[in-house]
């Protein structure tokens, strides 16, 4: 890390082998589209690698940077919603990704709200604990906490309607 | 009920999709770029000073005796090349966008609103300059208005030559795979990619007006006319090799340049129009221009698609390029088009693909 903030490019282009994988799955994961994932994981080590010499390098760099991408995705995810409120689906080709998983979770995490599905994903795809999750979308661990208890519930409950029918 | 809910989440987005090699290769260039180095601590820094100090003055006392001693020859000039800034397009009046890769640069600036500045091989307007394709790394993608990526494929090479059908529906494209150049049509949206011919020429395709064909040179020098509804072949009669096609913006007339100059083919009818000196060709206000060069300024002879001569004028400095609007000339460094000017290029710089939709 401290090699990369001199600006070694080797040294970063370590760094971004490392976490490209992470970064592109959790932006793939809340866009639910590989031609969003690949540009949202893209702009997000282009503006951490831009900051690199504001970043702390005694803390951990995998979630200060999927606070970019995360925040990075939900800006756009909102601001397409803006500009065509109609026309976009929240998660237009995650279940063809997915096709041979669990398709009915699935389905049910793309009906999760955004600001929901956001935290389930970074909880349980990548791997954040809530904390991190608090730290990386600018929230109260508290409201991180509710958001998650309130996502398994809901999906508890399209899983369970699911079952039934 | 909640860990086993918890569970199966982890399992599903373990399972996710894998991000495609292209893609992290261009976020990886474009994050390296984005590096900016730290300036290393002040501790220590007295020392390091007068260390280097030290070993300067011992290179200049060591320098300076073998010079005397005739052992050395000092050289000035032979610094690495810093790199090259990309230039700032302007903006045409009535185009709708610019394109053009300076020293391996892409600059493109677009009325619909984008500005974007990427290293590519080959890059190409669509229609009204609405999007821009563009090869980066080993991938043709696709750029939207807002400078966002709308598509990206990996075609497992670099793209050396890219092509817009003028509906906008259908891109062909050149891509340079291990020993050969491969041609391939591909939507506009990013599917249905075809492989149309395993052994051409790097040599950018040209459209029919009415997209249902486009020409391109084979791997034996020769222009083929492909028609994507017959999906059939024909082969031009000029000879080979072919370095450039051009059709016509309406109608079918082709335009080549080979060994012997540019011909113009329609409807079969064959007719050589210039000798081998040509600076650039192309269709101008549906005329075919073919720039000749003279003493500071070059001829620009037109002819009309049945091959009739149609007068010609002058165009000060070095033809770059002929759009369908405006001839593109390079005054000592200024790229210009009409009265407006298009960016200024380092000396010795290389322009590809330079385009105004």
């Amino acid at each position: 890390m401290r090699r990369a903030r001199r600006g070694d490019r080797e040294a970063a282009s370590l760094l971004f082998r490392r976490y490209w994988r992470d970064a592109w799955r959790a932006a793939y994961a809340i866009t639910g589209r590989r031609s969003l994932a690949d540009d949202v994981a893209a702009d997000g080590f282009e503006r951490a690698f831009a900051a690199l010499g504001r970043f702390d390098d005694r803390r951990p760099f995998g979630p200060w940077l999927h606070r970019i991408v995360a925040n990075r995705a939900l800006d756009l995810l909102r601001a397409e919603r803006r500009l065509s409120d109609e026309e976009l689906p929240d998660t237009p080709d995650l279940a063809p990704a997915h096709a041979t998983g669990d398709r009915g979770l699935l389905a049910a995490v793309g009906d999760l709200s955004l600001e929901r599905r956001v935290v389930v994903v970074l909880r349980y795809g990548v791997g954040m604990t809530p904390k991190q999750i608090a730290e990386a979308l600018d929230l109260p661990v508290g409201t991180v906490n509710s958001r998650l208890s309130r996502a398994l519930e809901q999906l508890r409950e399209m899983l369970e309607v699911e079952h039934v029918e | 009920m909640s860990s086993e809910l918890e569970r199966r989440l982890e399992g599903l987005f373990a399972q996710g999709p894998e991000p495609e090699p292209g893609a992290a290769e261009e976020a990886r260039h474009r994050a390296l770029r984005a590096l900016r180095p730290v300036a290393t601590p002040h501790r220590g820094l007295r020392a390091a000073v007068l260390a280097f100090a030290g070993v300067v003055v011992l290179l200049v006392i060591a320098a300076g005796s073998l010079a005397a001693a005739g052992a050395l020859h000092v050289s000035i000039g032979a610094k690495p090349k810093p790199a090259r800034p990309t230039p700032h397009l302007t903006l045409p009046k009535r185009a709708n966008g610019v394109a053009a890769i300076v020293d391996g640069r892409l600059s493109v600036v677009a009325r619909g609103g984008f500005r974007s500045e990427v290293a590519a091989s080959a890059a190409a307007l669509s229609p009204r300059a609405l999007y821009v394709a563009a090869g980066i790394g080993d991938s043709l993608v696709a750029m939207a208005p807002d400078g966002r990526r709308a598509w990206s494929r990996p075609v497992g090479g670099k793209v050396v030559a890219i092509a817009w059908a003028p509906d906008g529906f259908q891109i062909a494209y050149v891509v340079h795979t291990g020993q050969r150049y491969v041609l391939h049509v591909i939507y506009g949206n990013g599917i249905h990619d075809t492989l149309i011919d395993r052994s051409v020429r790097a040599v950018r395709p040209t459209w029919r007006a009415d997209s249902l064909a486009f020409a391109y040179v084979g791997g034996g020098g020769r222009a083929i006319v492909y028609d994507l509804g017959h999906q059939s072949r024909e082969v031009v009669a000029v000879d080979p090799p072919v370095t450039a096609v051009a059709f016509a913006p309406s109608g079918d007339a082709l335009a080549l340049r080979g060994t012997s100059g540019v011909s113009l083919v329609e409807q079969s009818a064959f007719r050589h129009i210039a000798a081998a000196d040509v600076e650039a060709f192309g269709w101008l206000h549906g005329r075919l221009a073919v720039a000749v060069p003279g003493p500071g300024s070059a001829v620009i002879r037109l002819f009309a698609p049945d091959g009739a001569s149609r007068g010609s004028f002058r165009a000060r400095g070095i033809v770059r390029a002929i759009t369908p609007r405006l001839v593109v000339v390079q005054r000592k460094q200024d790229v210009v088009a009409g009265q407006t000017t298009l960016f200024a290029i380092p000396r010795h710089a290389t322009i590809r693909g330079l385009e105004i939709g």
